[in-house]
């Protein structure tokens, strides 16, 4: 029992647990009070098992031991002892019943999203989020930003490489933030560790969750459901900035939402068009398209040099704006605007080798749109 | 009726006596024990709704 060796392990071990955490083998602490609550939680039933297996073990060991066989033990031959066995079934009893109150405590917290101060809708969409900060007219697409470059490797990956996205979600600390969860596709999760949630996004279904964020920063986390080739590429950024700073923002967000719907009606220049047109395709085309408008037939056909497309400019907006039923090529008509909508289809009639000179205006989408 | 409450009991929890196990199987009848554990089993399945419900609210 007194081997200097026992003790070395239990001390090495207990001395390595912060460094477990520091170097990220551990679950975050998080940045809510619920995921400081779940981090509690996980810890404290850590070292209630920790203690389990080491009186367990414990006990088999030093049985083991102390009476082995080639110190002439003899095996006890009783069937039954009511009285360990009812022991051993109560005290497991005890331990679950004590873990499962602050559990359920927890639990019941979490689902709690009653008075929310914030309600933002949290659409999947393969392969990239959707914010619609609902009563604010304030909504956006958040698509993975890292460069190609770095994917395939032809250049050195940045820091926070493929946890990048071109518009983070921006989120006030200190006030609570409900969030409804749907998808227009298949099953994602959207999943922040930081903030200790990770939620599925089911089509046809509104998941709710909700967060209070004590501290600003950045966090940054993943989709955590297999939803397709580039499942790996939708990563989620949240900002999370002081309340004024917040307010700021979405007045911002605002101004620009009414200047993007004044756009609708104004006439649009071809180069205007081509450079709007080039974010949105990088943004949202290359993914299945290729980065050249190249393609990947047989799944994802070329756009570059594509005849029909050339000749027939109602069958290519029709196309962007409708989607393929039964495929994977996407309606846009409810994910992007009619000037995006515009943008991309005069880029593409305009780009890799296609040469029509079409500047397509955001007024005929609309048009198209509407009927 | 009170030796079969107490043998469904023990055998829920999975403590039971060699000898109350004899005991059982040469005197009891069969349905006795049916019934008894099948009503057991529905007031288990009671007092966890019950908790639950308590739980939630
Ligand atoms: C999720 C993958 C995906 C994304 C993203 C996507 N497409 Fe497609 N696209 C497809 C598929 C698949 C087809 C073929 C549909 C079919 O079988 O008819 C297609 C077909 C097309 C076609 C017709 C080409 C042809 O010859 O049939 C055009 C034009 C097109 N997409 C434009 C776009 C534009 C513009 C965007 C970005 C706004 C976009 N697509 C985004 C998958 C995608
Ligand atoms: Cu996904």
């Amino acid at each position: 029992m007194r081997s200097p060796w026992r003790w070395l392990l239990s001390v090495t071990f207990i001395a390595s647990i912060p460094q477990a955490q520091a170097s990220g083998w551990n679950m975050p602490v998080g940045v809510t009070d619920i995921s400081r609550d779940i981090y509690g939680l996980h810890m404290t039933i850590f070292w209630v098992c920790v203690v389990i297996g080491v009186i367990v073990f414990g006990v088999m060991f030093y049985s083991l031991f102390r009476y082995r066989h080639s110190k002439g033990a003899k095996a006890a031959h009783f069937h039954e002892h009511t009285s360990v066995e009812v022991l051993w079934t109560a005290i497991p009893v005890v331990i679950l019943i004590g873990m499962a109150v602050p559990a359920t405590a927890t639990l019941k917290n979490m689902y709690d999203t009653s008075q929310a101060d914030l309600d933002i809708m949290i659409t999947g969409q393969q392969w990239r989020w959707r914010y619609e900060y609902l009563g604010e007219d304030v909504a956006f697409t958040s698509n993975m930003s890292t460069p190609w470059e770095q994917i395939r490797g032809e250049e050195p990956r940045g820091e926070h490489y493929l946890l990048d996205v071109d518009e983070p979600l921006v989120l006030p600390i200190n006030r609570k933030v409900r969030f409804l969860m749907t998808s227009d596709d298949v099953i994602h999760s959207w999943w922040v560790p930081e903030l200790a949630v990770k939620q599925d996004t089911i089509p046809g279904f509104i998941n709710e969750n909700w967060v209070q964020i004590n501290e600003p920063g950045i966090y940054r986390g993943q989709c955590a459901e297999l939803c397709g080739v580039n499942h790996a590429f939708m990563p989620v950024v949240v900002h999370a900035v002081e309340e004024d700073e917040f307010e700021v923002w979405l007045a911002e967000r605002k101004e620009a939402a009414e200047q993007e719907a004044m756009g609708i009606d104004r006439e649009w220049e071809l180069a205007e068009l081509m450079e709007r047109g080039e974010a949105v395709y990088r943004a949202i085309c290359s993914s299945c398209h290729q980065p050249e408008g190249q393609g990947a037939p047989p799944a994802f056909p070329a756009l570059a040099n594509n005849e029909q497309l050339i000749s027939d400019l109602d069958w290519h907006i029709d196309l962007v704006v409708n989607g393929v039923s039964g495929t994977a090529m996407p309606a846009f008509r409810s994910t992007l605007n009619p000037v995006e909508i515009a943008a991309v289809v005069t880029f593409t009639r305009n780009s890799w080798g296609n040469d029509t000179g079409d500047a397509v205006q955001p007024s005929t989408i609309s048009g198209w749109i509407a009927q | 009726m009170w030796s079969a409450i107490k043998s469904v009991l023990a055998a829920l929890i999975g403590v039971q006596s060699d000898q109350q196990r004899r005991t059982d199987f040469s005197s009891g009848k069969p349905v006795v024990f049916i019934v008894v554990a099948i009503g057991v089993a529905c007031i288990f399945v009671i007092m966890l709704a019950a908790l639950a419900s308590m739980a939630a609210r």
